[in-house]
C-alpha cells in the first residue's frame, strides 16, 4: 500500500514539474561571456587597412539573425575604442544587408543558412563567428563551443587567411586551432 | 546526484558585462557558463582525486562502449572479462561484482541492490551524447552516499541544446560485428530543445586460451530521448529516458536483458549563491540468466538539494533523498535469494559546509551523510577536506573520510545451492563494510600547456565480506576481513603542440587483507588488483583533415587468480569530409593475438585483437 502511494506521489511530482510557469528569459551568462569574447576578438584581430574608411571609422560588430545578447553586447562595447576605432553594434536579418562589418556574429537562428551566408561573404575582410555547436559550420573563422560548462572557441586559420585577416598569436594559442573540419567537442 | 558534484565548488566570479570584458582571454575561458552549474567544479581546485574524461578524449580513443571509455581514466581499474562482462573499480577490490564504486548516469544511480555492483552490459549510452565522465577515486560517501567507498563515476550527457540536427553512424568489424545509431535533435531554437536516438550493436565472441570461440556473442538495441527546457534564467527542466533490450549467448542458453528508465530534474536558481534542485527517476531492469536466476528490479528515487550562502564565507549544501527498490528474483536449483521478493527502502540526508578560511586561498569543507537502509540501519559518513590554493596554478589538498558499503541481497539473502541443504547462506546480520580514508594531493599547471595531478591515499577497511565456516559443509557470509591499502595516482594532460595532445597516468596500489577470526576462508571474491597501471592517450590532428590517435595501457600481474601482466594499444585513423562526414578505421588490442584480463586460467576468456570501420554523418 505504501509502495502504491509512493508511485502516485512520483506521478504527481512529474506532473507538477512539467507544469511550472514560464517567465521572460533573461540574457544568459553564456552570452555575457560570448559578448566579452567578441570584444576580445576585436582586440586581437588585424584588418586590412582598406577595411576602414579612415583612422576613426568604427569597428562594426554585426549580429546576424536572432540577437541572443539582450543588452550585454551593447554594455560590453559601450565607450570602448581600439586603436582609435570606436566599437558599434549593428543588426542584420539577412546576409545581403551587410555593408560595412568587421566582426559578424552568426546567430543560431541562421544555422541552416550557414553555407550560403559564408559563401556570400567570401573574400570580404569579416571575422565570422558562428554560435553553432555542431560540426555543420561551413568555413566560419571562429566557432564558439560550450564544453564542460565553459565557453571555448575554435579557430579556422585557413578561413582567416582567405578573409585577409591576421589573428594574433595569442588568440590562436588560446583558441583551439583545429582543421577547418574539426568536430564539435 | 550529478548536481551535488559541484559542492566542492568555490567561486569568485565576475558577473556584469563590464567586469567580464576586463578579463584576459585565458580567464574568460575559465568562466562557468551557467549559474546553476557554477558549482560545477573547477578541476584545478577540487580537493579530491578527480579525473575528467572529455567528449573529445572518448571520440578520439575509438571507444565503442562505456567500459571502454572508462579505460581512459588513469585512476580506474578496468578489465574485460568476456564479450559483455567487465570488472571495474578504483583503488582496489576489483571484481565482476565490484561493490565499492558508485556509478551514476545523469544523476541516476545504476546500482543493483542484489550485489551492490553494476551490470555494465546494460549501461549503454550513445557515446556521441556524452559531455564528460567525472571519475573520483577515493571516498565520496559524505556527498554521494553508500557505495562511494573507493570512488564515484559520474557520466554526464550533453544538453539536448548541444545535439541539434541529424546524426547517422554505422560500421562494423571483427569483434564489434556491426553497429548503427541515429540521433535527431530539434527544438524551438531559443529555450526548448529535444533529442531522440536509437542504437543497436552485435558483438562477436571472445576466445578461449586455445583460440576457440567462447560463444558469448551478444546484441543490444536501445533508444531514448532527452528534453531540456530553459523556461527562464531561473528555471531549467530536464526530462530524459531510455529503453533497451538485448541477449547474450552462452553454451547453456542465452541471457536476456531489458530495461526502461525515466528521469526528471528541475533546477531553480534563487540567487547567485543559492539554488534548489529536485530530481526524481524511475528505473526498471530485468535479466534472466539460464540455470542461475532472473531478476526484476524497479527503483523509484526522489532527491532534493538546496544550497545557500551563510555569513559571506560559507556555502551550505544540504539534501534529502528517498529510494524504493522493488526487487523480485526467480530462483533456480543452483542459486536462490530468500525471500525471493523484497522491497527495500533507503532514506538519506546530507549537509556540507564549505568555509573559505582565507577567501580564494584556503578552503575547508566539512560534510556528512546520514543514511538508513533496511539491512544495517543508520550509517554515518562524514568527511573533512582542506584545500590550499597558493596561486591559480596549484592546489594542495588533504582529506579524511569515512564511507560505508551497505549490505546487499548477496550478503543477506543468498543461498547456494537453490534448495536445502544449503552449502552457503547469506547473513541477515551482515554489517556494512567501512573504510576510513586518508588522502592528500597536489595539482599543478607548471606550463600553460601542461597540467599534472598527484594523489596519495591510505585506507583502512573494517568488516569486509568473508565466507565463514560453521561446519566443513556449511558456510555463512560474515564480516571477517580487515584490510588496508595505500597507493598513489599520477595523471597529466600535455598539449604538446596546437595539433597534438597527450594525456595519461600511472597508478600504484598496495593491498593487504587479513582476518583474526578462526574459520574464515580466504575471500577470493574481494578483488584481484594490479599493483602498477599505466595509461597513455595521444590525440593528433594531421594535415588534409586526417586524425591519428592512439591509446596504450599496461596492466600489471593479477595474483589471485593469476592473470599475466599485459600491454594493449588501440589505434584510430580518421578522415573528415567537409566537417560533415567522418570515416574512421579503429584497431583495438593490437599488441597481441589475444590476452586475458581477468579470471582463473581454467575458465576465463581472452580478448582478441579486433578491427572495425565506422562512418558518421552530421546533417
Amino acid at each position: 500500500m505504501m509502495a502504491l502511494n509512493l508511485r502516485l506521489l512520483f506521478v504527481a511530482l512529474a506532473v507538477f514539474l512539467c507544469g511550472f510557469r514560464t517567465s521572460q528569459a533573461q540574457v544568459s551568462r553564456e552570452y555575457q561571456i560570448k559578448a566579452a569574447f567578441l570584444y576580445n576578438f576585436a582586440q586581437f584581430t588585424e584588418w586590412p587597412t582598406n577595411a576602414f574608411a579612415n583612422d576613426h571609422a568604427p569597428i562594426v560588430i554585426g549580429v546576424l539573425g536572432a540577437d541572443p545578447f539582450g543588452r550585454a553586447l551593447e554594455e560590453t562595447v559601450k565607450g570602448e575604442a581600439i586603436q582609435g576605432h570606436p566599437l558599434i553594434i549593428q543588426h542584420y536579418h539577412r546576409a545581403d544587408e551587410i555593408k560595412t562589418c568587421h566582426i559578424l556574429f552568426i546567430s543560431q537562428s541562421e544555422n541552416r543558412y550557414m553555407e550560403e551566408i559564408v559563401r556570400s561573404l567570401k573574400a570580404k575582410p569579416i571575422l565570422t563567428v558562428a554560435d553553432a555547436d555542431g560540426p555543420v559550420t561551413a568555413q566560419v573563422i571562429i566557432r564558439f563551443i560550450v564544453e564542460n560548462n565553459k565557453v571555448h572557441f575554435r579557430i579556422n586559420q585557413q578561413a582567416a587567411v582567405q578573409a585577409h585577416l591576421v589573428l594574433s598569436s595569442r588568440l590562436l594559442r588560446v583558441g583551439e586551432a583545429t582543421p577547418s573540419n574539426g568536430r564539435a567537442p | 546526484m550529478a548536481l551535488a558534484f559541484g559542492a566542492f565548488a568555490q567561486t569568485n566570479e565576475v558577473n556584469t558585462p563590464v567586469e567580464l570584458k576586463r578579463l584576459s582571454l585565458e580567464d574568460l575561458l575559465n568562466q562557468d557558463v551557467t549559474v546553476v552549474s557554477r558549482r560545477a567544479e573547477k578541476l584545478s581546485e577540487a580537493p579530491s582525486a578527480v579525473q575528467v574524461i572529455t567528449s573529445e578524449d572518448i571520440q578520439r580513443s575509438g571507444a565503442t562502449s562505456l567500459p571502454e571509455a572508462l579505460r581512459l581514466a588513469p585512476n580506474l581499474e578496468v578489465a574485460q572479462v568476456n564479450s559483455h562482462d567487465w570488472a571495474i573499480s578504483a583503488r582496489g577490490f576489483n571484481n565482476t561484482l565490484a561493490n565499492k564504486l558508485l556509478v551514476m548516469i545523469d544523476g541516476r544511480t545504476v546500482y543493483t541492490p542484489l550485489d551492490a555492483g553494476v551490470f555494465w552490459d546494460v549501461q549503454n549510452v550513445l557515446l556521441e551524447d556524452i559531455d564528460r565522465i567525472e571519475v573520483v577515486s577515493g571516498p565520496g560517501g559524505s556527498l554521494w552516499g553508500a557505495n562511494a567507498v573507493n570512488g564515484v563515476i559520474n557520466i554526464v550527457t550533453k544538453s539536448a541544446k548541444d545535439t541539434q540536427g541529424l546524426m547517422l553512424e554505422g560500421g562494423g568489424g571483427s569483434l564489434l560485428q556491426d553497429f548503427g545509431a541515429v540521433r535527431y535533435g530539434g527544438g524551438n531554437g531559443t529555450n526548448l530543445f529535444f533529442r531522440v536516438y536509437a542504437q543497436r550493436f552485435d558483438r562477436n565472441d571472445t576466445v578461449f586460451p586455445n583460440g576457440d570461440d567462447a560463444d558469448d556473442s551478444w546484441d543490444m538495441s536501445q533508444g531514448g530521448f532527452r528534453v531540456d527546457w530553459y523556461s527562464s534564467d531561473m528555471n531549467t527542466l530536464t526530462v530524459q529516458g531510455d529503453a533497451y533490450s538485448g541477449s547474450e549467448a552462452a553454451t547453456n542458453g542465452p541471457t536476456f536483458v531489458d530495461g526502461q528508465n525515466m528521469l526528471a530534474r528541475w533546477t531553480h536558481t534563487i540567487s547567485d549563491t543559492s539554488d534548489l534542485t529536485v530530481q526524481t527517476y524511475f528505473d526498471r531492469t530485468w535479466r534472466q540468466i539460464p540455470d542461475s536466476f532472473a531478476e526484476d528490479l524497479e527503483t523509484y528515487d526522489l532527491d532534493i538539494q538546496h544550497r545557500f550562502a551563510l555569513a559571506g564565507r560559507q556555502s551550505i549544501t544540504w539534501g534529502a533523498g528517498y529510494r524504493l527498490m522493488d526487487d523480485d528474483v526467480q530462483n533456480s536449483a543452483t542459486i536462490a535469494f530468500l525471500p525471493p521478493k523484497r522491497n527495500m527502502q533507503l532514506f538519506s540526508g546530507f549537509v556540507q559546509d564549505e568555509i573559505a578560511l582565507v577567501p580564494d586561498r584556503l578552503q575547508l569543507t566539512l560534510g556528512t551523510k546520514l543514511e538508513h537502509n533496511d539491512f544495517s540501519g543508520f550509517e554515518v559518513q562524514p568527511s573533512a577536506r582542506l584545500a590550499w590554493t597558493p596561486d591559480e596554478r596549484q592546489t594542495v589538498w588533504g582529506a579524511v573520510s569515512r564511507a560505508v558499503r551497505s549490505p546487499s541481497r548477496v550478503d543477506s539473502d543468498l543461498r547456494t545451492p537453490g534448495t536445502p541443504p544449503f552449502l552457503l547462506a547469506g547473513n541477515p546480520d551482515f554489517d556494512a563494510e567501512t573504510v576510513l580514508a586518508y588522502e592528500a594531493g597536489y595539482r599543478v599547471r607548471p606550463l600553460d600547456r601542461l597540467s599534472l595531478s598527484l594523489a596519495g591515499y591510505y585506507n583502512e577497511y573494517n568488516d569486509l565480506r568473508s565466507v565463514d565456516s560453521l561446519t566443513p559443509t556449511n558456510f555463512i557470509i560474515g564480516n571477517g576481513f580487515k584490510g588496508q591499502t595505500w597507493g598513489f595516482e599520477l595523471s597529466g594532460n600535455y598539449q604538446v603542440t596546437d595539433n597534438w595532445r597527450l594525456r595519461g597516468g600511472y597508478t600504484y596500489l598496495n593491498k593487504l587483507l587479513w582476518s583474526h577470526r578462526p574459520g574464515v576462508l580466504p575471500s577470493v571474491r574481494e578483488g584481484n588488483d594490479p599493483e602498477n597501471q599505466v595509461l597513455i592517450q595521444s590525440i593528433l590532428d594531421l594535415p588534409a583533415h586526417f586524425q591519428f590517435d592512439a591509446v596504450g595501457r599496461y596492466v600489471d600481474t593479477l595474483h589471485n587468480p593469476h592473470v599475466p601482466s599485459y600491454v594493449a594499444f588501440d589505434l584510430r585513423l580518421a578522415w573528415w569530409y567537409k566537417g560533415k562526414v567522418e570515416v574512421s578505421i579503429i584497431g583495438q588490442n593490437l599488441w597481441d593475438n589475444q590476452h586475458p584480463e581477468f579470471g582463473a586460467a581454467a575458465t576465463r576468456q581472452e580478448i582478441p585483437r579486433s578491427v572495425f570501420g565506422k562512418v558518421a554523418w552530421w546533417f
